[in-house]
């Protein structure tokens, strides 16, 4: 047994899982799909194919024709099937070969991989399980109440390509408190975690910081927000927002595809509750303000994650939130479902205790902003006389 | 099979200290619920549920919305306030767990 205070702490890389997360991924706004055309997306490690029917229906197949390998998203779409570039075979949605243009019949085992789908808020999910189990509809993300009814502006989308992180350092997110001062700006006052069953949650209460701009940084502008993942890969986030007293209520949903062992494409979606008494062209530019926001956000943990390591064994204080009872939660979408075990399941709730934390980051405002304030008597002074030249840009 | 899988013996022992080391018992003061409750700090808590507890309490079966679990069981929670009052969650972390 080593001396826990003389010896040197290591790293544990670990290593990486050799599957995709079992469970619902969203792979984008659904209508973006009914263009009458294919369209191929990178996911789990290989290549899709995703297109409408004649009745609108999406289809989602393996990207690769059964009979020798052509890339079918680079074919057409010809009545209800997806025809290959390469030889013609035609595939259905149901994942079987229709027809085989120069053939007299198709073969019997002419069956490829196709995914089951589903159109939750208005985004198209597909179902993935290295099990090959059935689909499970139960644990869909919920609909947005109203969403439908027309009581939310359109969706604003991004989606970005990252390489070179597992997606698990997005899902840590969940319960890193002290990130969102350092990264995002902000103070989290309350912060609490509830893991149960297939739902990760995080509520948040934030400030934005005074001394900083960008990010969350904005001291009039507070956050309550409450963001629940539903399975691995798909996140909703209800953000109530108060901005120099302008209540928002702005929902942003952050859901990830994994496309190989160390890249997954971030995507997020922003939609805002139309306010009363404001007409859409205001409303739409407010939910494009948010979306602006939360992609700065999301750019400044993409940074981190891209030039840190993978850690097994974070070390954490006190101030911390429950990192690993997060990624046992998590590591029930890598196991076969025979071996989800209890504790990765069963309820947990955590309170971290944010006092001690936002006394030290007041007084590191506090100092910054004085700083800033001397940096700037000094500039002015230097300039003597000249007086400051308004650019207007 | 684990997924993310730790290459040192120490990282398991991590995982020990943090998820389930210095756990008290607490039993609900109004159902049959026991679950498991660390306190690093009187602001902190971490409440370790097990199905058969989740199972026996009354507050939380009765929620079935998608947005209902953030508030726990208030009667829960009540009785790990009692428990901490009369000194049987001891309170504060040992080097951070």
């Amino acid at each position: 047994m080593s001396d826990t205070t003389t010896s040197v702490r290591a790293l544990d890389h670990g290593s990486p899982p050799e599957r995709f997360a079992r469970g619902w991924h969203c792979i984008g706004l659904a209508d973006t799909f009914r263009d009458g055309r294919p369209h191929g997306i990178e996911a789990f490690g290989g290549k899709i194919v995703v297109w409408a029917d004649t009745q609108g229906e999406i289809n989602v197949l393996d990207g690769y024709c059964r009979h020798m390998g052509g890339d079918l998203a680079q074919g057409e779409v010809k009545g209800d099937e997806i025809a290959c570039p390469f030889h013609d075979w035609r595939w259905g949605g149901d994942g079987k070969c229709k027809a085989i243009p120069y053939a007299r019949r198709v073969p019997l085992r002419a069956r490829t991989q196709r995914y089951e789908t589903a159109i939750v808020n208005d985004q198209l999910l597909i179902w993935h399980d290295v099990e090959g189990s059935p689909a499970d509809y139960d644990i869909l993300p919920p609909q947005l109440v109203g969403l439908d009814e027309g009581k939310y502006t359109d969706w604003v989308w991004v989606a970005e390509e990252i390489e070179g992180s597992h997606c698990r350092e997005l899902i840590d997110n969940v319960v890193d408190m002290a990130h969102f001062y350092y990264v995002h700006f902000a103070f989290p006052t309350s912060f609490q975690n509830v893991f149960e069953g297939h739902l990760a949650t995080q509520f948040m209460e934030s400030k934005g910081r005074p001394d900083k701009t960008g990010g969350y940084g904005d001291a009039e502008l507070f956050l309550k927000s409450e963001a629940t993942y539903y399975g691995p890969s798909y996140m909703i986030n209800w953000l109530d927002t108060d901005y120099k007293g302008f209540n928002t209520e702005v929902v942003l949903v952050n859901c990830h595809v994994p496309t190989g062992p160390n890249s997954f494409r971030l995507q997020y979606g922003i939609t805002v509750k139309k306010p009363e008494g404001l007409d859409d062209k205001t409303t739409d530019f407010i939910a494009q303000k948010y979306a602006e926001m939360f992609g700065s956000g999301f750019l400044q943990d993409v940074h981190i994650w891209k030039n840190k390591v993978p850690v097994q064994n974070p070390l954490l204080c006190e101030e911390d939130g429950p990192v690993y009872q997060l990624r046992r939660w998590y590591e029930q979408f890598y196991v076969d479902r025979a071996d989800i075990a209890p504790e990765m399941v069963d309820r947990f709730e955590f309170e971290v205790d944010t006092t001690k934390a936002n006394e030290y980051w007041q007084e590191e405002v506090a100092d910054n902003l004085r700083k800033k304030a001397e940096d700037d008597a000094a500039a002015e002074a230097s300039a003597g006389a000249e007086p400051s030249i308004m650019t207007g840009t | 099979m684990a997924s993310f899988v730790p290459t040192s013996a120490d990282t398991i022992e991590d995982q020990r200290l943090y998820t389930s080391a210095r756990l008290v018992e607490v039993a609900c003061l109004d159902c049959l619920a026991r679950v498991g409750v660390k306190k690093n700090s009187d602001h902190h808590t971490s409440i370790q549920w097990s199905a058969e507890a989740r199972a026996h309490c009354p507050e939380l079966s009765r929620r079935t919305g998608a947005r209902d679990v953030k508030d726990g069981c208030p009667r829960l929670h009540a009785s790990i306030d009692d428990a901490a009052r009369n000194g049987r969650i001891p309170i504060g972390a040992e080097d951070g767990y």
